[in-house]
């Protein structure tokens, strides 16, 4: 029997790759969880974890938010002047901000500095017998690096894009009065016209799904780590990618999923 | 005891091909054989940190292969592995890394207090002066330092059997001289079970009860140390005699190095 075309045996390699991963992230979220209910995830990890996702992270988000308020504010403002009311940019900052800019760019954010982190942290783990070694000694991996980074990844971005929005509408609606001169009540005016509650759901809603995916992919990649100091870059790199695909063929299927 | 029955592993190609023998309980047992025969894969197949393909282990009666993740957690608190780079974790200082080993509802149960004592007791078996070692962090200790640490991480729980990896790799003379005469201190007074795997023959034939050779996934050789000197297969004796292993290497090389003078065409 002769061989498949190339294309087809690159597509099913291709297939096999990202069935392994999800079979293998599937794996670790179900252990995690038991570990979870079990009460076998030690507090003081799982606090250490949420400090070191949300509250170092902190900063970082605050500058992100900052700057992506104000430019959203600029730019809405030099389109709107003399063809549309600009009470309208309150709405269209806030929408922004809180539908769109505040989770994605929170998960960038946390992407580069905490997933890349725990997958070379746990890479290097890897490559350096130090995984074996807490097997060999009785415990659990999954139990004690696993579940405290993916179960703080997602308290730590609800933290995260809450803050992230608040301050990105606040910093818009400052840019706006100084750079077009509109008031804050005017500001605030256009952005309780078409405010939603649902919004501020459906954004801490990405929040929490980013929280997710983007330690679960970063633990999952770090564990599969083989083969050194090179081993352990091509893995980070590589895991940084899927963290950013991952997050943002979450965040294009949320409209279709909970906003009609 | 622990028992190796038809450890068979691929990775591409075979690296153990069915490999079955026997360590007696409070034996010491050296693994030697040329790089990349298993030896290390063996090692981790012992407490299934790798998995066979084929075949199984049984220490004391169970199926290392058999068991549920429960059981195979209290196989594996019945052992200690000292790792070939010591593989201490690098966000803990010393007393953690040593109190790590300590099994974990010992840990909760025991007081601060008896914790120290019996991470201190094992550093000091192991050479360590407790007072200097037990803050550093494994960035700040030598190699033979962190050999050591590794060691007492892995005797601080008492277990019944230790498998060292490449114990002496990487030391000088002195301190590798030094780890050997603790293993075979530790054997002595706790007539623990101990497999080594080591490239170190001079060491590995005076700390051991038996020799086991492996060549190709195989097991060439297995019998005490005297036997070993006295055996007449040519693996095991450039094993056993270095300097006719150099001499016979040597021979082959300018052996090849004739073979590819009289290939090549004279320059004209």
């Amino acid at each position: 029997m002769s061989r498949p075309p190339g294309w087809i045996r690159a597509v099913g390699k291709v297939g096999a790759t990202v069935a392994g991963h999800t079979g293998g992230m599937g794996l670790l979220a179900w252990r995690t969880a038991t570990a979870l209910v079990t009460g076998q995830v030690a507090l003081r990890d799982f606090l250490a974890q949420l400090y070191s996702m949300g509250v170092q992270s902190l900063p970082l988000v605050l500058v992100t938010s900052i700057l992506s308020g104000v430019v959203t504010s600029q730019q809405g403002g030099y389109q709107f002047t003399g063809s549309i009311p600009l009470y309208v940019l309150g709405s269209v900052v806030t929408s922004s901000v809180v539908l769109e800019l505040g989770p994605v760019l929170t998960a960038v954010v946390v992407i580069g500095r905490v997933g890349a982190r725990i997958t070379a942290e746990l890479g290097t783990m890897q490559v350096s017998e130090q995984i074996d070694a807490l097997y060999s000694l009785g415990r659990d991996p999954v139990k004690v690096l696993a579940a405290p980074r993916i179960l703080a990844g997602m308290p730590a971005m609800l933290l995260l894009v809450g803050i992230s929005n608040l301050v990105g509408v606040l910093a818009g609606m400052l840019a706006a009065r100084l750079t077009i001169g509109l008031g804050h009540a005017t500001f605030l005016y256009g952005a309780r016209l078409f405010w939603h509650s649902y919004d501020l759901f459906y954004s801490e809603m990405k929040a929490w799904a980013f929280g997710f995916i983007i330690p679960l992919i970063s633990v999952h990649m770090g564990l599969l780590t083989r083969g050194g100091a090179e081993g352990v870059g091509r893995s980070t790199t590589g895991s940084v990618v899927f963290m950013i695909i991952a997050v943002l063929v979450a965040d294009a299927m949320f409209p279709p999923l909970f906003l009609n | 005891m622990i028992e190796y029955r038809d450890v068979y592993k691929a990775f591409d190609v075979p690296v153990l091909a069915g490999v079955s023998f026997t360590v007696e309980t409070g034996e010491t047992l050296a693994v030697v054989g040329p790089s990349g025969t298993g030896k290390s894969v063996l090692l981790k197949t012992t407490i299934g940190l790798i998995v066979p393909d084929r075949g199984d282990v049984i220490i004391d009666g169970q199926s290392v292969f058999s068991s549920d993740p429960e059981q195979l957690q209290v196989i594996r608190r019945k052992a200690g592995y000292v790792f070939q780079n010591a593989a201490l974790f690098d966000s803990m200082n010393v007393f953690e890394n040593v109190a790590y080993g300590l099994p974990e509802k010992t840990l909760k149960t025991l007081g601060r207090r008896e914790v120290t004592r019996r991470v201190s007791r094992a550093l000091e078996e192991v050479n360590l002066d407790p007072a200097i070692v037990l803050s550093k962090l494994p960035a700040e200790l030598s190699g033979g330092m962190r050999k050591r640490v590794g060691l007492a991480r892995a005797i601080v729980g008492e277990p019944q059997i230790l498998l060292y990896d490449e114990p002496v790799t990487g030391l000088d003379p002195v301190n590798a001289a030094a780890v050997d005469r603790l293993i075979c201190d530790i054997a002595e007074r706790t007539r623990v079970t101990s497999i080594v795997v080591t490239h170190d023959i001079e060491g590995g034939l005076s700390i051991s009860d038996r020799v086991a050779l492996l060549e190709g996934g195989k097991l060439r050789f297995l019998g005490t140390p005297d036997e070993f000197r006295q055996s007449r297969d040519p693996l095991v004796r450039a094993f056993a005699d270095r300097k006719a292993a150099v001499q016979a290497a040597m021979e082959g090389s300018a052996r090849a190095g004739r073979l590819a003078d009289s290939n090549t065409p004279a320059l004209s």
